[in-house]
């Protein structure tokens, strides 16, 4: 900057520009300090150039209170707005990290991704990716509040994994909302089990079987599917004790709709190969072969339970027709 | 040119009496199918929505008239519009047979955030200018009239020139666009700014009144806050009473977005509507009791809470 010329312009006698308003306003209001960090932010001040005790040439005091204290209230509506529509969209999330610590992710998350679309549907569309980013453990987090989850004193692999279940269980609440929202096949027709059945082995082999669009695959490095239905059902049967968070173990689920709810599905690894096959398109003999490499499975005992998965597939709703 | 003579509500109906479609109450409206004048739902929540919410509102558009209300169409910022949304907003407009489609007199961010808040603008000659081009544009992309509504606000800016009402009155000349009067909106502001509600409500040309809207707030002592989770309180009653006086009537529908009581509750509290436009009240039915309030605390209150659709899983 050259000496001797002002920083930032002043602000003019009739007041200051629209645009001018409103990024000072933007800045003021969201800054995590609440508004006097705000007030003094480089970027409020880039703006308008405003020293302490001059916040009322712009914004009008009222009767009772300052114009602090009342651009305060859109400061503090910001972020707790924001922060119930995440906790809401993260419920079980919420509930396993408990109230506070929830807030102080979902509060460092607004600032790194602040919502840019009209929608809060996608508010916490990069809440998973900003936990793997910032592998909470590893600084800033109060592990006495998650302490259950795994002991971070403990010399044990597991102990350095325990985000892993913070991210798991996002990316399965936010793969059901989008589920929930997203295409469906509610009022086309299905691929019936029956169909299936009556198909000669080759035609069934060279068969290609478009999935419904809701179907999506998720695997998991916790076992946060059957967490996920074990704290429901505990809130379900009023119980109020915590349940207990899980230790590490793999686990493959699927999800899809019907009738406009989403149905979650535990997979075996034979069931996950087959339809991640599926989901790319592959024929039924190539999805054996995906499902074979995948797993420990003898031949025979394989083909039965390719045959039972497909059955189960079909009458689940999974596939829109045969081609 | 303007519309001098123009008809009541632009030409629009009056609907009668309303509630704000909230998804809690999907299942009893759908399988009970009450006796409700009309429903306005919040337009985002269905605009992107290929899963529950747009099937719900396709059933309801068979049945009951809609109305579209937007919280994201941030007429009053420095941003570019975003055409995008606008073309979503025009097909659900369409699809379910929208009788209109408002949104609200503010700003909800820049630079392209959005803060999901209806945030204040200051009144001046400069704002009016960008606002009513703004306007004339958007209801040639939606061909049909934009209304537009007060929101509670919170702060003044101390470089507006002239009074809201009066911007509000010549934003709808000036741009030719029809107004939704949140009358608790009135009454809220006008506390927090030291002003006179019944001063706001005689200065809006009746003519351009498409719609009512009515809501609980929380009383914080030194301000009010828009909150959407009460009863309507006796004062905006007396509001809405002049209001529909100075009108003729206008569709009214009332807001309830947060502790949203089971439905019988919520309709009853628009039905009290009819004691204020001189019909007679049927007898209220057992309506229950609200859940006691939450401690009155500043860091409690969020302002006209948004409301959105939770996921169903099985």
């Amino acid at each position: 900057m050259r000496p001797g010329r002002p920083s930032h312009p002043p602000v003019p006698p009739e007041g200051p520009q629209l645009d001018v308003v409103q990024q000072w306003f933007q800045a003021v209001i969201i800054h995590p300090e609440g508004v006097p960090g705000g007030l003094g932010s480089e970027e409020a001040q880039r703006r308008l150039p405003i020293g302490p005790g001059e916040l009322a040439t712009v914004i009008a005091p009222s009767r009772n209170l300052t114009a602090e204290e009342r651009l305060g209230i859109y400061a503090h509506a910001y972020y707790a707005r924001l922060l119930e529509v995440l906790a809401d969209r993260f419920p079980v999330l919420a509930q396993a990290l408990g109230e506070e610590v929830f807030a102080g992710y979902a509060f460092e998350y607004l600032q790194r991704y602040p919502s840019r679309s009209y929608t809060l549907d996608r508010l916490g569309e990069d809440f998973p990716r900003f936990l793997a980013e910032t592998r909470p453990d590893r600084d800033a987090v109060d592990l006495a509040n998650v302490a259950d989850l795994a002991d971070p004193t403990a010399e044990t692999p597991e102990a350095a994994a325990w985000p892993d279940f913070l991210i798991d269980l996002a990316r399965l609440e936010w793969a059901i909302a989008r589920v929930f929202d997203g295409p469906g096949a509610e009022g086309q027709p299905l691929l019936a089990p029956e169909a299936l059945a009556a198909l000669g082995p080759e035609r069934f082999a060279a068969a290609r079987l478009p999935p419904v669009p809701c179907l999506r695959l998720l695997a998991f490095r916790y076992p946060v599917n059957a967490y996920y239905t074990a704290v429901r059902q505990a809130a379900l049967a009023g119980d109020t004790a915590e349940v207990p968070l899980p230790d590490p173990a793999p686990e493959l689920v699927a999800l899809s709709r019907t009738d406009f709810v989403v149905r979650r599905y535990s997979l075996t690894p034979t069931r996950y190969a087959l339809l991640a096959a599926i989901l790319d398109g592959a024929r039924v003999e190539e999805a054996l072969a995906a499902a074979a490499a995948a797993s420990d499975t003898p031949d025979e005992a394989l083909a039965a339970e390719v045959q039972e998965a497909f059955r189960f597939f079909a009458a689940q709703g999974f596939f829109l027709g045969m081609e | 040119m303007l519309g001098l003579s123009r008809p009541p509500r632009l030409g629009l109906p009056n609907l009668g009496l309303g509630v704000g479609l909230r998804a809690v109450h999907f299942d009893p409206i759908l399988s009970q199918r009450p006796e409700v004048d009309w429903f306005e739902v919040i337009s985002e929540n269905f605009m992107d929505s290929q899963g529950r919410p747009r099937h719900v509102l396709r059933q309801l558009a068979e049945r009951y008239p809609l109305v579209l209300h937007g919280v994201s169409l941030s007429i009053g910022a420095t941003d570019p519009l975003n055409f995008d949304y606008l073309k979503k907003l025009k097909t659900l407009a369409g699809e379910v047979g929208a009788r209109w489609v408002s949104d609200h007199l503010c700003w909800t961010g820049v630079l392209g955030r959005n803060s999901h808040d209806l945030l204040p603008i200051p009144f001046t000659e400069e704002t009016l200018r960008h606002v009513v081009e703004r306007v004339r544009i958007v209801q040639d992309v939606l061909e049909r009239p934009l209304v537009l509504e007060n929101p509670s606000s919170y702060v003044t800016f101390a470089h507006s020139t002239m009074p809201e009402e009066e911007f509000v009155a010549r934003m709808a000349a000036e741009a030719d666009c029809g107004l939704l009067v949140d009358v608790n909106n009135v009454y809220v502001s006008s506390f927090n700014h030291d002003l006179d509600p019944e001063a706001f409500l005689r200065a809006l040309p009746p003519e351009r009144i498409v719609q009512f809207h009515l809501a609980g707030h929380s009383d914080y002592g030194t301000h009010l806050i828009d909150t959407h989770d009460d009863h309507v309180i006796d004062p905006v009653w007396k509001l809405y009473q002049l209001a529909h006086q100075r009108t003729g009537g206008a569709s009214t529908l009332l807001e309830w977005d947060a502790r949203i009581p089971p439905f019988p509750v919520l309709h009853a509290e628009v039905l009290k509507a009819k004691r204020y436009l001189g019909e007679t009240l049927p007898e209220p039915g057992p309506v229950g009791r609200l859940p006691a309030p939450p401690p009155v605390s500043h860091l409690s209150a969020v302002p006209h809470p948004l409301h959105h659709v939770l996921p169903e899983v099985a």
